[in-house]
C-alpha cells in the first residue's frame, strides 16, 4: 500500500511541477515525460473508436500509475526498508515498507474493479440502461438465451478476475523470480533479470491500459454494431437521445 | 498438506503449456507479418499485445487455481 501511495504521490507531484512549468515549446525534461503520454495517447486515438477522447484520461492515468508503481517497486534496495516483525516461530523477519504494489492483490484487484465500474458505465452512458441489459441478458436468436446469457454473464466478470491476476501475477512472480535468483547467483545474473523485470513492468502496464481500453470501446460499440445489423429505425432516435444527456451532466 | 502442493504445481505446470504453445504462434506470426511489411510494426503492435494478454489470461486462470489450491483449500 505504501508503494502505492508513493506512486501516486510522484505522479502528483510530477503533474503539480508539469502544470507549473510546462512550455509550448517542451525542453528536454518535458520531451521526456511527454514521451510516453502522447505514445499512449496516439494509440487510443487509434484503436479507441469514435469516442476516444472521453476515456483516454482514464487510460493514460491507468498506465502510468501501474507503471510507476512497478517500477517503484523494482528500486534495488527499497525491499531493505522495512519494520522488524516476529515470524510465525518466533524469528524476527523483515517486513518491507514498500513493496512493488502490484505484488499485492489488493491493489491489483482494485484497479481492476475500477475498470470494471468504467466499462459498464460506459456502455450504460452509450447504450442507455435498457440496452445495456439487453445486450447483456439477451442473446442474439432469443431461442439460445438460457445458454449463452449465463456465459456471458461469466466473461463479463471474469475480465475483472483476470485483469487484476495478470497483473498480480506477474509482478509478484518477477518479485519471486528476482529473489530466487539472488539466492542461486549473488553477482552479475540477476542484473539480467532486473532488466527483463523492467520490461515485464512496462509490458504489464500497457496490457492493463490496453484492455482497459478494449473493454470500453467494446461496450460503447457492441449496441451499435447489432443496431445497424438489424436496421432499426425505430430504435434509432432513442439512442441518439439517450447518448448526449449523460456526458452533458 | 503435500499432495496439494503436488496438485498446484501441477495446475500452473500444465497450465501454462497451452498459453506457452499460444503466446509463441502469436509472437511467431507477428514477427512474419513484421518481416513482410517492415512499415506495419506499429500497427501490428497494439493487437499483439492484446492477443498476447488475452491467450495469457489461460495461465492466469491456472495461476488463480494453483494460489487457490495453496492457500484457499483447508
Amino acid at each position: 500500500m505504501v508503494g502505492a501511495l508513493l506512486a501516486s504521490g510522484v505522479l502528483l507531484v510530477a503533474a503539480g511541477w508539469f502544470v507549473r512549468r510546462a512550455e509550448r515549446v517542451p525542453g528536454r525534461l518535458q520531451s521526456l515525460i511527454e514521451l510516453p503520454i502522447e505514445w499512449i495517447a496516439g494509440i487510443v486515438r487509434g484503436t479507441g473508436g469514435k469516442r476516444w477522447a472521453e476515456f483516454a484520461a482514464l487510460v493514460i492515468a491507468v498506465f502510468l500509475f501501474v507503471l510507476v508503481a512497478n517500477l517503484i517497486g523494482l528500486l534495488p534496495g527499497v525491499g531493505t526498508v522495512g519494520l522488524a516483525h516476529e515470524g510465525e516461530h518466533g524469528e524476527p523477519t523483515l517486513v518491507p515498507l514498500v513493496r512493488a504494489a502490484a505484488a499485492d492483490l489488493n491493489f491489483t484487484l482494485g484497479l481492476a474493479i475500477i475498470a470494471f465500474v468504467a466499462f459498464v458505465a460506459w456502455g450504460i452512458r452509450a447504450n442507455g440502461v435498457r440496452g445495456y441489459l439487453k445486450e447483456l441478458l439477451i442473446a442474439e436468436p432469443a431461442y439460445m438465451t438460457p445458454l449463452l446469457t449465463p456465459i456471458h454473464l461469466i466473461s463479463e466478470l471474469s475480465r475483472v478476475i483476470s485483469l487484476s491476476m495478470r497483473l498480480f501475477g506477474n509482478i509478484f512472480a518477477g518479485e519471486a523470480l528476482l529473489a530466487v535468483m539472488i539466492v542461486l547467483a549473488p553477482l552479475l545474473i540477476p542484473a539480467a533479470f532486473l532488466g527483463f523485470e523492467v520490461l515485464v513492468a512496462f509490458v504489464q502496464a500497457l496490457v492493463f491500459a490496453l484492455l482497459t481500453m478494449t473493454y470500453i470501446t467494446l461496450a460503447i460499440a457492441e449496441h451499435r454494431q447489432h443496431e445497424s445489423q438489424d436496421e432499426h429505425p425505430g430504435t434509432e432516435p432513442e439512442r441518439k437521445e439517450a447518448s448526449p444527456a449523460p456526458g452533458s451532466a | 498438506m503435500e499432495f496439494q502442493l503436488l496438485a498446484a504445481g501441477l495446475a500452473i505446470g500444465l497450465g501454462t503449456i497451452g498459453p506457452g504453445i499460444g503466446i509463441g504462434i502469436g509472437f511467431s506470426k507477428a514477427m512474419e507479418a513484421i518481416g513482410r511489411n517492415p512499415d506495419a510494426s506499429g500497427t501490428i503492435f497494439v493487437p499483439y499485445i492484446l492477443g498476447i494478454a488475452l491467450t495469457e489470461a489461460m495461465a492466469i486462470y491456472a495461476l488463480v487455481i494453483g494460489l487457490i489450491l495453496i492457500f484457499a483449500v483447508g
